[in-house]
Parts: C-alpha cells; sequence; structure tokens
C-alpha cells in the first residue's frame, strides 16, 4: 500500500508525487469507524457501572 | 426560578428558552454541511467505482464552500464572540480534573464548559485546519481546469509543487471523512440532543442551560450568541 499516487515525469526519467494515495480511503473510513465503536462501548459501560 | 416567577420578581420579562445559534448561522451550518457531502460525494464516489461527471459538481460546491468559509469567518471575527471557541486555561484545568476523576487519582470534578465544550472546540479547530488546507489547495487546482471564468494554466506551479498541492487536498481531504463519521454520530448520541436540537431550532432550554453550562462563562443572557 502506497501513500501516494506517483506518474512518470514528462522527461520520463523519474517518478514523480500527483497527490494522496486512494488505498487510504478505507482506513480513514475504518478511523472514524474504529472511534466510534470504542466511544460507545465505553459509554455504554460506563453507563452499565453506574 | 420560572420566567412567570422571574418577571413578577423582577419587572424584567425573561424566556424560558435560551439562544444558542442564530438563524443565520442555523443556515451557514446546514448549507456547510450540504456543501462539504456534495464535495465528498463527488470525490470520493467515482474513486469506489460509481462514475459520473463529476467534475463541474464538485469544482462549483467547493466555491460555494469557500464563500461560506470566508462568510464564517468575518462574521465570527466581527460579530460573534470568537473567543467562546478557543480553549482557554479553564478548559485546560477542567480537561485535567476529568482525567483524573477517571484514573481515580483527583477529587476535584471538573466544572462546566461555557458555551462550547472543550473537545467541540478541539473538533471545531481540527475541523478549521482540515478545511481551509481543502479550500486553498482546492482554489490552486481550480487553475488545472477551464471553467466559464477563467481558463486553464498547469504552469503556474512545476510537476513537484502540485504534487504537494494534490497531496494536501486528498489527505485533507479523506480525514474529513473520519471527522464528518464522528460528528454526526454525537450529533445522534442521546446525551447530545439538546445540542443537536439547537442546530435545528436555534435555543435550549434554560434547564439545558443550568445543566450544561457554566453561567459565568458564557452569558447567555447577553446579545451575542
Amino acid at each position: 500500500m502506497h501513500l501516494f499516487r506517483f506518474a512518470t515525469s514528462i522527461y520520463g526519467d523519474s517518478d514523480v508525487v500527483i497527490g494522496a494515495s486512494w488505498d487510504l480511503l478505507p482506513w480513514f473510513v475504518a478511523a472514524g469507524g474504529a472511534f466510534i465503536l470504542v466511544h460507545a462501548v465505553v459509554k455504554a459501560v460506563a453507563g452499565r457501572r453506574r | 426560578m420560572s420566567a412567570s416567577e422571574v418577571l413578577a420578581a423582577t419587572g424584567v420579562a425573561r424566556s424560558d428558552r435560551v439562544t444558542r445559534h442564530l438563524l443565520v448561522d442555523r443556515i451557514y451550518h446546514w448549507l456547510t454541511a450540504a456543501a462539504v457531502l456534495i464535495l465528498m460525494g463527488s470525490a470520493f464516489l467515482p474513486i469506489i467505482g460509481w462514475k459520473f461527471e463529476w467534475l463541474n459538481l464538485h469544482w462549483m460546491t467547493g466555491v460555494a464552500l469557500t464563500l461560506l468559509v470566508v462568510f464564517h469567518i468575518v462574521r465570527a471575527l466581527v460579530w460573534q464572540d470568537w473567543r467562546a471557541m478557543v480553549v482557554d486555561t479553564a478548559d485546560i484545568r477542567n480537561g485535567w480534573r476529568s482525567i483524573a476523576q477517571a484514573l481515580r487519582i483527583g477529587r476535584r470534578p471538573p466544572g462546566k464548559p461555557g458555551k462550547y465544550k472543550p473537545l467541540q472546540k478541539l473538533y471545531h479547530l481540527a475541523v478549521a485546519l482540515l478545511v481551509l488546507s481543502i479550500v486553498v489547495s482546492g482554489l490552486l487546482m481550480l487553475l488545472k481546469i477551464d471553467t466559464p471564468l477563467w481558463r486553464r494554466n498547469p504552469y503556474w506551479f512545476a510537476a513537484d509543487t502540485w504534487g504537494v498541492i494534490y497531496s494536501v487536498h486528498g489527505f485533507a481531504a479523506m480525514a474529513m471523512i473520519t471527522l464528518v463519521m464522528i460528528h454526526i454520530y454525537f450529533a445522534l448520541r442521546p446525551e447530545e440532543w439538546w445540542l443537536t436540537r439547537s442546530m435545528l431550532r436555534g435555543s435550549i432550554s434554560r434547564a439545558e442551560y443550568r445543566e450544561h453550562c457554566d453561567s459565568e462563562r458564557w452569558h447567555a443572557g447577553g446579545d451575542r450568541a
């Protein structure tokens, strides 16, 4: 998995970064989902203890 | 003390509702929400395989979001109390007391927040940084496309610099997905409904105000909301 997208430079001798890699998209969605899950579980457990 | 009791005691009428968001701010919030969702849809749906003519919708909505952000910055600095959204020493003290209480190493309970909770302020800061990054990089990216208002000129920057601009736009946009998910999650949590309702109705009840807010830190009777 790459952090960036690359393309060949116009001179054809090297790669240049052209943007963020869209392979990371699921990871950002997963980060949001993980935060929500952990928070909901912590809240539920804390609520039950009270 | 009820509104009628206040009126009887002081001769001054007081509403049982406390204004939290004026109509203009609620319209701004929901227009911004719509713009962000349209931008995210037009950016990411084609990436995950739903192909459609996304570019015009994306850049036009991006320009609209830019205007909304400029409006918000001017309004916050001139007409609103922008300090209400800045983390202050009381927030840090309350944050520390909350942590100490959770770890059972401190006994003093945290105080109530003002208009905004410390985590709301940090969330706003994170969204502000991301949106400003997206807006600035997005405006520069407009140089790459023809529109009715200008002709494309992709030679403003070298290829490496364009790579940085596109990367900033992409990373910030993906991070916005995470933050939007968290925002919607908290808006739907029952204990936060009083805040969600206030973004629809504009006000909270005086009981909610007393329960959640420190009246010394947020003077709800003031003319700034």
